[in-house]
């Protein structure tokens, strides 16, 4: 019995110098293909030319990123990770950290993030969104809050001033609704899914008092949702045309092609608008916080470990590496000259010389203060997709006319929350 | 055939057995999962009785589902027939036969296409700003036209790619059948004055009669696969006003929640409605 | 006589608009693929432009794009050889050795078509998954198997009929087994209809789409599914590249439309006489 326990033990040992040995040795020898499964990022597309440096970097290691747009994303890291589990990296966000993080599906980040990649350097808030449980799971690519976006010469012109609360916000977008010249007040999402049109709707909901749950129990049944649908859908009626069925893309683009008057969105936004090369009304905006009692929608979305594909420690030290040397300081550097505002996350970038001289000192304060105004609007809550993708279609058909009463849509939801409750459970 | 040779068995028995087996299993598979609560995430299911079938008549997006595929079956098959022998009496009326084997070849082109490059061309040709058929009307009035986010009109612009493809291709068959009839009855009707209309109406279709028939059930069976240009279209949208059954099924089991089981049981109930039905419709044409 | 030349005109012109809706799409999108994204994106469709193969080179460059095509050509290729080896000879048997379930069998090989996609996805999802082959050519290739067996199958047997009684009597009577009789006489003689019945059958396996998107992820996706994915990446994409990639999905069809047209002549023309 006592030799027993002794070969146990020495086993035990051994296996353990084993694997801990093993495991140095491959963190400079990576060969295999790391696949990524991602959204289309400027940033991601600008690293495909970098592949010669992180093949050295690795010792050998190649990576193949494939791309899908945000709502198929989030449909396919989810049928991947949860059945065979191909990728090494999955592309993450706010809403599916929870999701990936309790389902065991990716790996805790700060295990395998070398050091000197110095992950405290991300913007805190990005931070924040990132950690689920007390733990870190995801290495940023983008992220942020909420900007009011006008055009300084619309308003100017009419006699408006920059709205700071909600009633003046609608009032100047009906001010400023002209379809006649092509001018829309506003552009919201109203393509389904807990990242598009849930996502614009959800700051009128928080800013009106709204809750989603309390503990187990369903409790955004009531006044604040429905008087925040019915903002929605009455600012819905002077959106620009293609937004109904459209999301953030639709939306920036008829922003930056001249034909809306104002609009809170994403920051990125304003990135993008100020960029004369995608934008035709760059050196006309400003920008603001969302006007009160509105709150910013604070989001961040990044590379996270897979633990299906990455089955071995080694596996995951090269994994990790690829997501630090992808959202390195360097990294970051080069998306700063190509312009790729919105690719940006680390304090150290954002605050350099250079961030300012290119995008000037208001930018970095209108960030700041609307850093303030962030809030996470969302439930957080591993089934969140499920409960925010469905009011998605029910908030669709009411944009788009099909249903009428948001009343009996909300009470639909409601439903569907308890069963999806009871079924998590 | 009066030997006994082996040869029936020896060529059939391999073939048989392959099909039986692909489309058994998985239909019994079907069954099987469809009475657990099995979800994409969670393999492993209970025995859960009728529970999912019961859930879907109180689903409303379920009874939504069943319309919008109603109303495809109608819609596609319909106009595909009737395009199919207006253009295929064209074909053989107005062209000489050297144009109309030209423009028979160019009448298959679409039905060839993958559904999703198809799918993808009238998508991009329907965009209301950069759109080459939605062009015109923006030209005209000024205004962009978004037909595919209108709920009143996606169906049938989806629908609109469908007829597309196959009354084309059909007008075609339709011309051969008309080729295969003889002359004689034509002839008769002309000298009786008939009109054009007439000798058709009253004459070609009805000798016509079974093989039109045919067609129209080949073209049911075809409309149940809406789901390629649905899917590249309208994703169901807007709201769910293009959501057929696989549609729904597929998001179910697959995009929004992974309930297998219950996208299984509505798989089940297709596949009885459609084997039903089409059964009862072909023992009907044929008799 | 003058209002039905008239009426012939006007039959005429729908013709021609139908021809012309036929070819346009297809054209229009393989112009675009030609095309900068500039080019594209105009208020104004344009027909002069610089042209410039970015697009196809992009596409073609891609690894994603190139394994698609390598997928989807072992899986229809393999799927369609299966399926013709193990389906003309059934064919054969159905037409040439009828007993009391030959009606039978036929009815249930067309029934198989009855059966709704999503129906043989979703629990062929759940089978390889458990037999650790989801996500793989080998699954997909059997999958496919029953499209191109059954279809193969249907088209065949018909083909098979036509062929004249006699020349097959005249070879028993010169000596031949029943063996050689298929593939020495009935085989060469039915070959053009067969041809285009095994084209038929590639070119709907080479367009699956569904059954594709639930049973690969990554590994065996095929190229129907890469391009749909390309078309729906939103609105910053290039469209050039989409519509290269639409091109790229749609040649090999498009290579069979003489192949299926003569099969589409033969079937219709025995009929007659």
């Amino acid at each position: 019995m006592k030799d027993l326990k002794a070969l146990v033990s020495s086993i035990a040992i051994a296996c353990a110098l084993a694997s801990s040995a093993s495991s140095i040795a491959a963190a400079a020898q990576c060969t295999d293909t790391i696949r990524v499964i991602a959204q289309p990022r400027d940033g991601l597309t600008l690293l495909e030319n970098y592949k010669d440096e992180f093949a050295k970097l690795s010792g050998g290691a190649d990576f193949q990123i494939d791309y899908l747009n945000e709502n198929d994303r989030r449909a396919k890291t989810k049928a991947d990770a949860s059945t065979i589990g191909k990728y090494n990296v999955y592309y993450i966000d706010e809403a599916n950290v929870a999701l990936f993080a309790k389902s065991g599906w990716v790996a805790p980040l700060a295990d395998y993030y070398p050091a000197d990649y110095d992950y405290a350097d991300f913007d805190p808030g990005r931070q924040k969104v990132a950690t689920y449980d007390g733990k870190v799971w995801f290495a940023p690519l983008t992220g942020g809050g909420d900007l009011m976006v006008y055009r300084k010469d619309l308003l100017e012109a009419a006699g408006i001033k920059p709205p700071t609360t909600l009633d003046e916000y609608v009032a100047a977008i009906k001010a400023l609704h002209q379809p006649d010249k092509g001018i829309y007040g506003t552009a919201l999402r109203g393509q389904r899914g807990s990242g598009a049109n849930v996502w614009r709707w959800m700051p009128y909901f928080k800013g009106f008092g709204g809750n989603w749950f309390d503990g187990d129990k369903p409790v955004f049944d009531g006044d604040a949702a429905v008087k925040a649908t019915e903002t929605y859908l009455e600012i819905f009626k002077y959106s620009a045309p293609g937004s109904q069925t459209g999301g953030w893309d639709e939306a920036v683009g008829a922003f930056t092609s001249g034909q809306v008057a104002l609009l809170i969105e994403s920051t990125p936004l304003v990135g993008m608008a100020l960029d004369p090369k995608a934008s035709q009304v760059a050196d006309k905006i400003g920008y603001l916080p969302p006007p009160t009692p509105l709150t910013g929608g604070g989001y961040g979305h990044g590379l996270a470990i897979g633990t299906k594909a990455n089955k071995t420690e080694e596996a995951k030290q090269c994994a990790g590496l690829f997501i630090a040397w992808a959202t390195s300081k360097e990294n970051e550097q080069r998306r700063l000259d190509e312009g790729q505002f919105s690719e940006l996350n680390r304090t150290s970038v954002m605050t350099s010389p250079k961030f300012a001289e290119r995008y000037g000192p208001d930018l970095g304060q209108a960030l700041a203060d609307t850093g303030k105004v962030t809030a996470v609007n969302f439930w957080q809550n591993a089934s969140w997709p499920d409960l925010g993708d469905r009011w998605g279609i029910i908030l669709e058909e009411l944009i788009t006319g099909t249903r009428t009463d948001v009343k009996e849509g909300l009470d639909e939801l409601n439903g569907f929350a308890t069963d999806l409750v009871a079924r998590s459970q | 055939m009066k030997n006994k040779s082996t040869l029936p068995w020896v060529f059939l028995t391999p073939a048989m057995v392959v099909l039986a087996v692909l489309a058994l299993v998985p239909t019994v598979c079907a069954i099987v999962i469809s009475f657990e609560d099995r979800e994409l995430s969670r393999p492993d299911g209970n025995f859960v009785g009728f529970d999912n079938y019961l859930a879907l008549f109180s689903d409303r997006r379920f009874v939504n589902a069943i319309t919008v595929s109603l109303s495809w079956e109608v819609i596609t098959v319909g106009f595909t027939m009737l395009i199919a022998v207006g253009l295929g009496i064209l074909l053989f009326e107005c062209v000489s036969p050297r144009t109309r084997k030209i423009l028979a070849l160019l009448f298959i082109v679409p039905v060839v296409l993958p559904r999703v490059s198809a799918a993808f061309v009238w998508k991009f040709a329907f965009h209301p700003l950069y759109g080459i058929a939605t062009y015109p009307y923006k030209a005209i009035t000024g205004q962009p036209l978004d037909l595919l986010s209108n709920p009143l009109t996606a169906l049938g612009t989806v629908a609109l790619v469908d007829v597309w493809q196959w009354g084309l291709f059909f007008s075609v068959i339709v011309l051969k059948l008309l080729e295969t009839l003889p002359p004689q009855p034509f002839e008769a009707a002309r000298l009786d004055h008939a009109r054009t209309w007439e000798v058709y109406t009253y004459v070609a279709l009805p000798m016509l009669k079974a093989p039109l028939i045919s067609l129209a059930f080949v073209k049911m069976i075809e409309s149940l696969r809406a789901f390629d240009l649905i899917y590249v279209m309208t994703r169901g949208g807007p709201g769910i006003s293009t959501e057929t059954l696989d549609m729904y099924a597929f998001s179910q089991g697959f995009i929004e929640s992974g309930r297998i089981s219950y996208a299984s049981g509505m798989a089940v109930l297709m596949m009885i409605a459609t084997s039903l039905a089409f059964t009862v419709i072909w023992k009907r044409a044929k008799i | 006589m003058s209002r039905r030349s008239t009426g012939r005109l006007a039959g005429r012109a729908i013709l021609l608009l139908a021809a012309f809706s036929a070819v346009f799409p297809a054209f229009w999108t393989a112009l675009n693929a030609f095309k900068n994204r500039v080019d594209i994106v105009t208020p104004t469709p344009l027909f002069i432009f610089t042209p410039t193969l970015d697009n196809f080179a992009y596409v073609l460059g891609r690894d994603s794009v190139f394994d698609g095509l390598f997928n989807s050509l072992v899986t229809s290729g393999a799927a369609v050889l299966i399926g013709a080896v193990l389906g003309l000879p059934a064919a054969y048997a159905i037409a040439r050795h009828p007993h009391r379930w030959s009606k039978d069998i036929q009815f249930f090989v067309l029934s198989l078509r009855f059966l709704p996609p999503v129906a043989v996805a979703i629990p062929l999802m759940v089978i390889w998954l458990q037999l650790e082959l989801y996500d793989t050519r080998l699954s997909l290739i059997i999958t496919y198997t029953l499209l191109t067996l059954a279809t193969v199958v249907w088209l065949s047997v018909p083909a098979f009929a036509r062929v004249p009684k006699e020349v097959e009597e005249a070879a028993r009577v010169d000596g031949y087994g029943p063996y050689a009789i298929f593939f020495l006489i009935a085989l060469p003689i039915a070959s053009r209809s067969l041809i285009g019945a095994v084209a038929f059958a590639f070119v709907l396996v080479w367009n699956e789409f569904l059954i594709a998107l639930m049973l690969t992820t990554s590994d065996a996706k095929t190229l129907p599914i890469v391009a749909s994915e390309l078309t729906q990446l939103g609105r910053d994409v290039p469209w050039g590249i989409l519509n290269a990639s639409v091109v790229l999905l749609s040649i090999p069809p498009l290579l069979f439309i003489g192949v299926l047209s003569g099969m589409l002549n033969s079937a219709f023309k025995r009929k007659s006489s």
